[in-house]
């Protein structure tokens, strides 16, 4: 029987959502709206925006710079869930129960705790033309020394998602670490007493455990590799001549580079309407399953 | 016995890996401006070098005076994210909030539109309220951008605890409010430490927002940081820029070595 | 007991907020001494505000945007119509400039001008850069004549004695250079610096056409234009260019040795000295010769960093006063002392003897002074060259297809913009 009267709770479940709701539409959602507004306009950044209707829709599809932008993207977000999603996970279950696991953790956090200047600097270091890459590569007599890592396409994107896991396998190793945590004990046990062991007891009782924790990692890893821009910008630039832009570098560059509010706008709409797709898609079966797969009790402190 | 051993080597040496990046900034900034090569990446540089353009980036540039505004930042938007994040999550799980995926959703999208389309009309609303360099201000929209990443986290957290719980806690005739406090908080620690971290190095190291949307009064450290990699002369060089970079990561990277014990439990498991 | 604890809390909460809030917007209200000053070049302006403290009673109160400027141009277009625009700000000749006029946000200072030039502080030159239909707008805070930097080192190694002064003996020179194992020039990609051997090349190959296409009434895909890439490609097969995707910072590469010549502005000195090196014993600076001889004159590229007032600032009168005496020769040695730049007021003391050899010799009449191509072209069309160069320097072939891009770009904006 769920509890006694549900009208009670959802009024009280206002009290808690409405803070939350109220401060994303006023502060997020406006501005939206205001961007739709723009990438029907010719705005320069000066001046009146003038109405031009879908055309900054038709520009964008008919370059092919987008239409590179656009792939760059997409090999982003299969690369993030690739590489930062699948080693976060293999380093969490490393280190989960192993004495001085969290120390043994702590080299993969300390890169997410860089300032973006320290990150800009250490990456050109490694891979610029001649770089610390190269130079190692040399000392240690491997081929490979001449590449010229950032302007060639697509070994800049990949070089860069690479660059980019340094910092995002910590991150998700700590949150894989979090489920790992609140996996509960007597299922486990119950099933180690039976015989399962290693990769076995991974996939049928933590992996399905874990799910919470895996939806959150993956969730957002979606959402933030469509939206890539700081390592890009930082990295390459979105070059040479714009082969490794994505949607988020596009964006930027053609509003505040290039004057074309109207166009960027459009840009941002389109990145905006593909990552509420994917989300809605992925989050409304992982949320329904995950929530509906029964609780356990949380394993004592 | 042998896949612990095997644990371990592999955590080493891929640790080791990791820090190799970290090597090569503090190798170059413990170099003077003179002293650096491009082609000379990864020799070592010296102490004194190192500790004279710290003492310069003390005495020549303005970086200190950003550190207090960062610091207010990264501590209270963070607890304000959290809290409501957590709010969001036990509305939608807890109490069963009517079509709770589509507010949840709502709330999970704040997260998805780029953040430097929004900063334009974010300053224009804050230059014609009197928010603009200001540190409420601040706070407020650091708060609203932590939020969506907060929400979703204890979201997912509090559906991984059992129904019973609340059900039980109603039936001993406890409040909602006091449920909230007395039971749900203190059991999601560690998720509750993971957001509060995470967000609070994103807002320590926030540049493009702060940038914009503050001057002077509440400017916090990053954009006087990047100011100082100048493109057409001026600036204190570049290894003092490099030191400066480094120090302002002091503190996330402290927050982090200190917030491991909540990270420590991991008796679930045991041996495999 | 709970509640009141928290309440009370919440009140001391609530007054240290108000207090932050407080403290900030006294802060806000400049008093008519202090102007507000937003800035995107990263320069260190003390000195400048010392002295104006102590000729007229004037402080700057800076804020500086310069890592980013494209966000630093969009703050500013947003900013000038609101209560939080800056008294005073740094912005761009060219383009940007008569975007700002168009709105009516920079305030006119065809006055201030006026006086400067009868005083001998500034050649008429400078004055058309900051002249838009008729009247002024802005002062300059410096202004920069581009040459090229040279190892004395290198060039003492393969036996040239003198700075080449035609474009045949600086290929001469090149080719020397080159075949003692040392690269002759620099180059780098990306933004901002990929438009630089463009801009030279072009210039000195035929100005007229240079000043046509950024105007709008000449195109990328001429055929002058075509034989000057063509030139530019025959340099770089030659080897004469160092890498364009290097990243190390252009300083450290000069005193790395990765190019014996840099073409740089007159703001160069500053940033050398902070990697050690000195003028007159390190490197020197010579005049960038014309490619092809254009009526006797030799053209130069000038920049110059603008300083504007807006238009709706409470503090205009205060403003202007300041922007006269930026002009001063005062103000303009304790500026070029502070930068180690060369002053643009004659009556100025320039800050060390190369630059004020280097100085004369490109404002006397044999010099043809023309717009920075940074700050000449539009800005849609500046970010499709700057992009289309670094392709053509990155992989070079034929430069066609490059020309062809950065020309459609210039057609749209042109299009709909005269």
């Amino acid at each position: 029987m769920t509890s006694s009267n549900p009208m009670r709770h959802q009024r009280a479940a206002w009290a808690f959502m409405g803070p939350g709701v109220l401060l994303v539409l006023l502060a997020m959602y406006i501005p939206v709206v205001y961007t739709i507004y723009l990438s029907l306009t010719d705005y320069t950044g000066l001046g009146t925006p003038n109405f031009i209707g879908l055309q900054n829709y038709v520009t964008m599809f008919r370059d092919p710079a987008f239409l590179t932008s656009l792939m760059n993207t997409a090999i982003w977000v299969v690369g993030t869930l690739v590489v930062p999603v699948g080693m976060g996970l293999l380093v969490a279950y490393l280190t989960f129960g192993l004495k001085g696991g969290s120390w043994l953790r702590i080299p993969f956090l300390i890169p997410y705790a860089l300032s973006g200047v320290a990150i800009g600097v250490v990456f050109n270091f490694i891979f610029q033309n001649g770089g610390a890459l190269s130079q190692a590569l040399t000392f240690l007599g491997v081929p490979g020394a001449q590449t010229h890592w950032l302007e060639v396409a697509p070994l800049n994107t990949v070089v860069m998602i690479l660059a980019s896991s340094w910092q995002g396998i910590g991150v998700n190793a700590l949150l894989f670490v979090v489920g790992l945590q609140s996996i509960p004990k007597e299922p486990l046990e119950a099933a180690r007493i039976d015989g399962a062991s290693g990769w076995r007891l991974f996939t049928t009782m933590v992996w399905p455990m874990l799910r919470p924790s895996t939806t959150i990692v993956v969730g957002l890893s979606i959402v933030n590799s469509l939206k890539t821009f700081d390592i890009v910008e930082t990295m390459t630039q979105g070059g040479p001549n714009r082969v490794s832009e994505t949607l988020g570098v596009t964006m930027y560059t053609d509003t505040f580079q290039s004057d074309q509010y109207g166009l960027g706008s459009a840009v941002a709409i389109l990145l905006t309407i593909i990552t509420v797709a994917a989300s809605v898609i992925y989050l409304r079966r992982q949320l329904t399953i995950g929530d509906a797969s029964g609780k356990g009790e949380v394993a004592e402190a | 016995m042998i896949s612990r051993i095997v644990r371990y080597v592999v955590l080493g040496l891929l640790g080791i890996f990791w820090l190799l990046p970290i090597y090569l900034l503090l190798a170059n900034a413990s170099k003077s401006n003179g002293s650096f090569s491009g082609t000379q990446l990864w020799s070592a540089g010296n102490f004194a070098d190192f500790w004279s353009n710290v003492i310069a980036v003390f005495t020549t540039t303005d970086i200190g005076s950003g550190l207090g505004a960062s610091t207010i930042y990264a501590i209270v938007a963070p607890v304000i994210a959290v809290v409501l994040g957590a709010f969001v999550g036990f509305a939608v799980i807890v109490l069963k909030l009517k079509h709770g995926f589509v507010w949840f959703f709502v709330v999970f999208c704040g997260t998805v539109f780029p953040i430097q389309m929004m900063v334009i009309p974010w300053f224009s609303f804050s230059a014609n309220t009197g928010l603009y360099d200001t540190i409420v201000g601040m706070i407020i929209i650091y708060s609203i951008v932590a939020l969506p990443f907060s929400a979703f986290v204890m979201r997912n957290f509090f559906s991984g605890i059992s129904e019973s719980v609340f059900e039980a806690s109603v039936v001993d005739g406890a409040n909602v409010w006091q449920i909230f406090r007395r039971i749900y908080l203190p059991m999601s620690v560690s998720a509750l430490v993971v957001v509060f971290i995470l967000q609070a190095t994103w807002v320590w190291n926030d540049f493009l927002l702060s940038l914009i949307l503050t001057q002077s009064t509440a400017r916090p450290v990053m954009p006087l940081l990047n100011a100082l990699q100048g493109t057409e002369g001026g600036g204190p060089g570049y290894t003092v820029t490099l030191t400066a970079a480094l120090l302002v990561s002091l503190p996330t990277a402290a927050l982090f070595l200190f917030t491991q014990r909540f990270f420590q439990k991991g008796l679930a498991l045991g041996q495999y | 007991m709970n509640a009141r604890k928290w309440l009370a809390v919440a009140v001391v909460t609530a007054a240290a907020a108000a207090t932050l809030v407080g403290c900030s917007s006294t802060t806000s209200g400049s008093s008519s001494g202090t102007l507000s000053f937003a800035e995107d070049k990263g320069w260190n302006y003390k000195p400048l505000s010392a002295a104006a403290d102590k000729d007229i009673d004037i402080s700057l109160k800076t804020t500086s945007y310069s890592s980013s400027q494209d966000a630093f141009q969009a703050l500013i277009k947003q900013s000038l119509r609101t209560p939080k625009a800056p008294d005073i700000f740094t912005w761009h000749t060219g383009s940007q400039l008569e975007a700002l006029v168009q709105q009516g946000l920079v305030s006119d200072t065809s006055s201030i001008w006026k006086k400067a030039i009868a005083n001998n502080w500034v050649s008429p030159a400078i004055e058309k850069m900051y002249t838009i239909k008729g009247k002024q707008y802005c002062v300059p805070l410096e202004v920069d004549y581009w040459g090229m930097f040279y190892n004395k080192k290198d060039f003492a190694k393969v036996g040239i004695t003198t700075p080449p002064t035609t474009w045949n003996d600086l290929m001469t020179d090149a080719a020397t250079l080159k075949s003692n194992g040392i690269t002759p020039f620099y180059s780098q990609g990306g933004n901002p610096w990929a438009f630089v051997w463009y801009m030279l090349l072009m210039s000195g190959t035929d100005l007229k056409e240079y000043n046509a296409i950024n105007a709008g009434t000449a195109k990328y895909t001429d055929p002058e234009v075509k034989t000057v890439m063509d030139t530019w490609l025959d340099m770089i097969k030659k080897g004469y260019f160092s890498d364009p995707g290097s990243k190390t910072p252009t300083t450290t590469s000069f005193k790395d040795n990765s190019s014996a010549m840099q073409a740089y502005g007159t703001w160069y000195p500053g940033s050398l000295s902070q990697v050690g090196l000195k003028a007159g014993s390190d490197y020197g600076i010579f005049p960038i010769p014309a490619v092809s001889d254009q009526g006797g004159k030799t053209p130069v590229a000038v920049e110059t960093a603008p300083v504007c007032v807006t238009s709706h600032s409470a503090n205009k009168a205060t403003a202007l006063k300041y922007s006269q005496w930026l002009m001063s020769p005062a103000a303009q040695s304790t500026w070029s002392k502070s930068q180690g730049i060369l002053p643009y007021n004659p009556k100025a003391t320039a800050p060390n003897a190369t630059l004020q050899a280097f100085g004369k010799q490109v404002t006397s009449s044999s010099y043809e002074a023309y717009l920075r191509y940074y700050e000449a072209a539009p800005a849609p069309v500046l970010t499709s060259a700057l992009n289309n160069f670094t392709g053509f320097m990155e992989n070079p072939g034929d430069p066609t297809k490059y020309l062809q891009t950065i020309q459609t770009a210039s057609a749209q904006y042109w299009a709909s913009n005269k």
